[in-house]
């Protein structure tokens, strides 16, 4: 339907140039003109991802089953090749570097991993055309998949990247939930999953676990890793009801809230905008999240209504996480906002979901 | 579908949480997060404009001020602070201990610098600052200083400089003082504090993460203090200085035609740069001095005036016709009074008024004072401003004490006998008077019948306040009153018997008393007080030896500093 299209696009690119005001407003007083050309660059992304939302949302998401198993090895495959070239570079690396700018493939593989559950959990029994996964047993229910998303997440934490590493395992158990799998597979993988964490706690690198420590109690550390979130706090707390006013933030501009352009653009764009403006941010993301299960909701397509429902959650989960975390309510764990923050991968995987969603829509329509 | 639905009421779930976390910022908690947002972008650098200079009555500075140097540090981050001061430590040569331990006490605000060392060789400033390139949080704050050209000179006149102690503040908080002013102690710097005093003043700037400069919020200019002159002439102040240097007492020189004093010196002295210097040692030293070197001497004790006060007893004895220019008394050496024998101390035959001041006679005023009776020389001592605080410029001023059989009745349930006139007439007994009292007491004589109220603070600020300044009281003493004593007191130095002949040979005409005052412990005080040219007086002078012996040895350090003024060509 044209409708959902229309939508869709406006409330992205409403969102998408509201990130694009932060960012010059973050970014403009840095000397180096690097950062000058930074929200020129979002431009750039913004409208590849506006050309991606427009050939996605014309491209048959049918394919994407066709083309599910090829997208997760592409994704891997990518994925092996930042692991390979960190061992080389004696150093982590989220990125990829191509000709003139930074290739994050997470942002991808979080888009490839819900295609291929999806494709997973839709498929039918041959007999009766019911689906597989009510039927599925522990093993082809829970611990085969996990397998399909544990390779990627582990690649991705080891980048080291948090964040995108437990949006993949959120985003499992959420899609898990939504299909037949039988509930109590999921509370025994929900066990085995939380049960080895203090042991998983030895894993983790001395910043992540300063983080995590951090985020109980951000005053352990208020100079090292507590001090973004402390920033953050009195940033989006300083605004008041109306904000201090475009490039009048005292917090993001002069520079004592770090990543101000990246994850933590919320502050930025609340000690701005203030109250009312970042209630308004705030549903307009709702309004887009709720799109994207309206769209799930009337999919007849088993494939298409999980491929939507994962759409829509993962871009919930990362607004939510990251908005959490820009408040002090979830640990810092280095994700970005979609559509607002810095990113050029970032902007173009999430319009290519949109494109997917409006697409599901589009192609219900012609059944 | 159930499931679904769950999930979808979940989603919505954690928007709503979302919006009681931004309310709860932003609205609950928005007043503290907007203090701390400018508690965090916002400096506060002081620039301190400079205490009033004081400046002797040709415009000489007594009390200046020069530029020093101060380190501070505003640290960003806990590790910059130790690098900072490791930096700091190995420029000054300092213990780093001792700088983090300054650190520690003189730290106020994370948005304010700390002082960690005070007033460094500018050369080591210079290469602090330029370290400033590796290590911004390092600042080097030019401050001025008092400072003292002179030294010691005119110490007890200005008083020193300290941080203000807890009475002080209590007095002068409402007055806009807080702990770690520096204001004055004792002398102009204490009573012209308020005048003297400079205002902070400092610059409010926006600083970003790093504690870099961004931009100029506000700016309080600093106001510098009011220069105070004084009506002393540092040249005569240095001659009084350098006769008495080494005595314990006071000399004074004041004009007698207005009161303005010339010069006020005292020893023991000290040199105030010690307070600036912050010298722990010997400030404590100096408190702790017997000789008690920061008292001023002229204003702040007294002493008997031993026969200095027969010039008292001769104006009275005249005044009330109780003597007259002919009256003669014998001295044998002795006088009886009631049945006590009081000695002169020498035998002088027949005395007139003239000859009796001349050699400080005994018996001569024994016997007028006898004629006059108690209560009549405490009232001709008080009309010569004695017993009673002259209102000096300077604080702690003492108003001495003239004893009378009056006071003696009210206060002491006592009869006052003849013993005790006979003690008052030759300024012995519970008789005290400053150096300053006696000076002024002598410019009568001086200047034909005026008393002066001595002052020594010429301008504030520009300002003349000589027209404010309290006329001369006349004592409205007869002429042949006057002109009498002032012979008497030419004859002290010229007759070849008199106590101050040591005087007789400077060219310069001098009269005066002097006196010997006894004391129960030690040698006598010295006391020599007069006036010269005697034709047309221009100065009076005042020296005051404690324990320094007989009268005598008053007359020569006076004759030192007539001599050398009239070197000098002063006079």
């Amino acid at each position: 339907m044209r409708n959902s299209f229309i939508r869709i696009l406006i409330i992205a690119l409403a969102i998408a140039l509201i990130g694009v005001l932060s960012i010059y407003s973050s970014t403009y007083q840095k000397e180096l003109a690097l950062w000058q050309d930074i929200y020129k660059r979002q431009i750039l992304w913004l409208a590849i991802g506006v050309v991606c939302f427009f050939l996605m949302s014309g491209f048959n998401y049918r394919k994407l089953w066709d083309a599910s198993y090829f997208i997760y090895g592409l994704a891997l495959l990518l994925l092996l090749l930042v692991f390979s070239l960190g061992i080389i570079r004696l150093g982590a690396q989220r990125w990829l570097k191509l000709a003139w700018f930074n290739f994050q493939p997470s942002e991808f593989v979080k888009l490839a991993v819900i295609i291929f559950l999806a494709r997973y959990f839709s498929r039918k029994s041959e007999s009766d055309i019911s689906l597989l996964s009510g039927k599925f047993g522990i093993f082809r229910g829970i611990a085969l998949p996990f397998v399909f998303v544990a390779v990627p997440m582990f690649l991705v934490i080891e980048q080291p990247d948090l964040g995108s590493g437990l949006m993949l395992l959120l985003v499992f158990v959420s899609l898990l939930y939504l299909t037949d799998v039988r509930l109590k597979y999921i509370v025994v993988l929900l066990v085995l999953l939380l049960a080895p964490l203090p042991f998983l706690w030895n894993f983790l690198r001395p910043y992540q676990k300063d983080r995590l420590l951090v985020f109980l109690n951000p005053n352990i550390d208020p100079l090292g890793a507590g001090y973004t979130v402390i920033q953050s706090r009195i940033a989006i707390g300083s605004g008041g009801f109306f904000g201090k006013g475009w490039l009048s933030g005292t917090q993001s501009q002069l520079y004592f809230l770090p990543e101000s352009h990246t994850d933590f653009i919320f502050a930025t764009f609340s000690e701005q905008w203030g109250f009312l403006a970042s209630v308004l941010l705030i549903s307009l993301y709702y309004l887009l999240i709720r799109q994207g299960f309206i769209i799930a909701k009337r999919t007849q397509d088993s494939f298409g209504k999980l491929l939507a429902y994962g759409i829509s959650i993962l871009l919930a989960l990362q607004v939510f996480i990251n908005i959490s975390m820009n408040m002090g309510l979830a640990p810092v764990v280095g994700l970005p906002l979609p559509l607002l923050s810095y990113g050029g991968s970032s902007i173009v995987a999430t319009f290519i979901s949109l494109g997917i969603l409006v697409n599901i829509d589009r192609t219900r329509a012609v059944f | 579908m159930d499931r679904k639905k769950l999930f979808v009421y979940f989603l919505g779930l954690m928007f709503v949480v979302l919006l009681i976390g931004l309310a709860d910022l932003n609205v609950l908690q928005g007043a503290k997060f907007r203090r701390l947002s400018k508690n965090n972008c916002i400096r506060l650098i002081s620039q301190s404009g400079t205490r009033g200079n004081i400046l002797d009555r040709n415009g000489k500075i007594i009390a200046g001020n020069r530029i020093s140097y101060d380190v501070m540090i505003l640290p960003q981050e806990p590790s910059q602070l130790d690098r900072a001061i490791a930096a700091v430590s190995r420029i000054l040569g300092a213990e780093s201990k001792e700088l983090k331990a300054a650190f520690k006490k003189n730290f106020v605000s994370s948005s304010l610098p700390t002082t960690v060392a005070n007033n460094i060789e500018p050369r080591k400033a210079i290469i602090l600052e330029e370290y400033k390139v590796e290590e911004p949080s390092i600042i080097i704050q030019p401050k001025p200083l008092r400072y003292y050209p002179h030294g010691s000179s005119a110490c007890h006149v200005i008083g020193y400089v300290n941080e203000i102690d807890r009475w002080r503040l209590t007095k002068l908080e409402d007055y806009g003082y807080k702990t770690k002013d520096i204001v004055g102690f004792g002398g102009v710097e204490e009573k012209y504090d308020y005048y003297l005093r400079q205002e902070e003043g400092g610059l409010s700037v926006e600083v970003n993460h790093r504690g870099k400069f961004t931009r100029v919020l506000g700016f309080q200019p600093p106001v510098n203090g009011r220069d105070v002159q004084l009506t002393l002439d540092i040249r005569v102040q240095k001659i009084a200085e350098e006769a008495l240097s080494g005595r314990k007492g006071a000399v004074i020189l004041m004009d007698p035609q207005s009161g303005e004093i010339l010069a006020l010196a005292n020893y023991p002295d000290y040199n105030p740069s010690v307070f600036v210097n912050k010298r722990p040692a010997l400030i404590s030293a100096l408190f702790n001095n017997p000789d008690s070197p920061l008292v001023n001497r002229a204003i702040q004790s007294s002493y008997p005036p031993a026969s200095v006060f027969k010039v008292v007893l001769a104006s009275a004895g005249l005044e009330l016709k109780k003597i007259n220019l002919s009256t003669n008394f014998v001295c044998p050496g002795w006088a009886m009074v009631g049945a006590r024998k009081f000695s002169c101390w020498d035998t002088h035959g027949a005395q007139d008024i003239i000859r009796a001041i001349a050699h400080s006679c005994d018996v001569f005023f024994y016997k007028t004072g006898l004629l006059l009776g108690g209560q009549n020389i405490h009232d001709y001592a008080i009309k010569l401003g004695l017993g009673r605080p002259s209102g000096f410029d300077l604080p702690y001023e003492t108003g001495g004490f003239i004893p009378s059989p009056l006071w003696r009745k009210i206060n002491k349930f006592q009869k006052w006998y003849d013993g005790d006139t006979a003690n008052l007439s030759i300024g012995q007994g519970e008789c005290l008077t400053t150096p300053l009292q006696l000076t002024a007491m002598m410019a009568v004589f001086a200047n034909q019948g005026y008393l002066p109220a001595p002052y020594i603070i010429k301008a504030v600020g520009g300002l003349d306040l000589e027209k404010k300044k309290k006329r001369l009281s006349p004592v409205a003493f007869k002429k042949g009153t006057i002109e009498a004593v002032r012979r008497g007191l030419r004859e002290v130095v010229s007759d070849a018997r008199g106590t101050g002949n040591a005087l007789s040979a400077l060219p310069v005409a001098v009269a005066g008393k002097t006196g010997t005052a006894q004391v129960s412990r030690g040698l006598s005080h010295a006391w020599f007080v007069g006036f010269f040219p005697y034709d047309k007086p221009k100065y009076v002078i005042c020296v005051f030896l404690e324990n320094g012996g007989p009268g005598h040895a008053a007359s020569v350090i006076a004759r030192q500093i007539i001599e050398k003024m009239n070197n000098q060509g002063l006079i």
